[in-house]
């Protein structure tokens, strides 16, 4: 069996599932697929969600990053999308380095700005990554850049939620602290999730397939979102070379 | 942190940081319980007031209002700082606020400003020039070891012999044009 969609058009389909009608929802740095994900949602089943999207002026109401930086300082921003170069069992994720020496990395990552407050500020995080690997999905990370969750007595209004990949969707359990996988993506099987994940995924006895993006969902983000996508220079390029190139004639 | 020092707070608690090995490595933030609900604790970041800031922006007047894009944080770090040196690619005679394109500096914070066009290449400066991406790639690649990144310091840096110097060494021809250069000096 063989998808006839692109892993970014999947993730971005698994993102818009998850994104809640009126709630402010916002994509930082190099977050292609969380944009085309929120525009997606927004063309489907949540029509009044609040966009943001860091580095587009059209889906950017203020005119200094300090707003909305305490925007999401004062907790009212619903959903916001991270990345990291590890993810760990706890939902850890590393934007700094990797090695097993901080003093003396393999190699160094920028950090991320706003990351260690947006992740603790935004009331859900989604994780992406496109590459689900041993080498991404470890027991523990090099270099913790924001932690999962926080003991009890600290300040923080979230957590992440799920982990969206282009084989499986992990999502948060909040009681014991640690990702467990959800759902898995055909011609994905668990036991290839299981294999190309460096932790322990919890009981996966009863877990069940995600279902595939549906015709509409395809045919939007194929025409409506990425034609927004160019007209308001968010991520034109990648619009163009990412979406509806697999299209079946 | 520059925010606590811009308005002249000794310290500001903040949200997050809480269990990362960045918090670890910082002894100018510290997780404290807030003073008003005991039980609930944040981060506290110390706050900074550096005795100098310098940096590049667009526009100045000869009185040292800067107009100084869309970058905020300049205005934060001028707040925050003692002494506030701003080079840039323009100066005019004057320059209203109303004229200025994103954040105004008002000269009662600037002390000094130093017309120095180029100033911020190898990076860009809206509305003038963009990334040179070409003399980025050089920097990445000689950055990888300290040996080729001593050459690279040496070359764009210690070798420099002023400020027209360098725009011409480095600056990409087509770019220069005319009226390059230059090294006007306005006390404000």
């Amino acid at each position: 069996m063989e998808r006839d969609y692109s892993n970014e058009e999947l993730m971005a389909v698994l993102i818009s599932r998850e994104v809640r009608n009126g709630e402010i929802a916002a994509s930082g740095a190099l977050s292609m697929i969380p944009a085309a994900g929120l525009l997606l949602a927004r063309e489907l089943h949540a029509p009044n969600v609040e966009i943001m999207i860091l580095g587009s002026p059209a889906f950017m109401p203020f005119k200094t990053s300090r707003q909305f930086h305490f925007l999401a300082h004062r907790g009212e921003l619903g959903l916001f999308f991270v990345s990291g170069v590890q993810i760990d069992r706890q939902g850890n994720y590393n934007l700094h380095m990797v090695g097993e020496d901080q003093d003396h990395p393999k190699v160094r990552f920028p950090g991320g700005y706003g990351g260690g407050m947006l992740y603790y500020a935004a009331r859900r995080s989604i994780i992406f990554r496109t590459e689900h690997s041993r080498r991404a999905f470890v027991e523990k990370v090099d270099f913790i850049s924001a932690a999962g969750t926080s003991p009890p007595d600290t300040l923080r209004y979230g957590n992440p939620c799920k982990v969206i990949t282009p084989l499986a969707t992990m999502h948060m359990d909040l009681q014991e602290g640690l990702l467990k996988l959800e759902s898995y993506n055909p011609p994905a099987t668990v036991a290839e999730v299981v294999e190309n994940t460096g932790f322990d995924l919890g009981d996966v006895s009863s877990v069940q397939a995600a279902p595939a993006p549906t015709e509409e969902e395809l045919g939007l983000l194929r025409d409506a979102v990425r034609r927004k996508m160019i007209e308001t220079d968010t991520y034109p390029d990648w619009a163009r070379s990412h979406l509806g190139n697999l299209r079946i004639a | 942190m520059i925010q606590a020092g811009s308005v002249g707070a000794p310290y500001v608690p903040v949200l997050g940081l809480v269990g990362t090995d960045l918090l670890k490595r910082r002894d100018d933030m510290k997780i404290c319980p807030d003073p008003f609900n005991p039980e609930v604790k944040t981060v506290v970041a110390k706050a900074y007031r550096p005795d100098f800031a310098i940096f590049h922006a667009q526009k100045a007047d000869r009185r040292g209002n800067v107009s100084a894009g869309w970058t905020n944080d300049d205005t934060l770090l001028a707040e925050a700082s003692r002494h506030v040196i701003v080079t840039v690619e323009e100066v005019v005679d004057e320059l209203a606020a109303a004229e200025a394109k994103g954040s105004f500096l008002p000269s009662i914070l600037v002390d000094t400003v130093v017309h120095a066009p180029f100033g911020a290449h190898p990076a860009g400066c809206p509305d003038y020039y963009p990334v040179d991406d070409a003399a980025m790639k050089t920097y990445a690649r000689q950055a990888a070891s300290d040996e080729s990144f001593a050459a690279y310091l040496e070359e764009t840096t210690y070798s420099v012999t002023s400020h027209e110097d360098y725009v011409a060494r480095f600056v990409p021809a087509e770019w220069r044009g005319e009226g390059a250069g230059g090294d006007e000096r306005d006390s404000a």
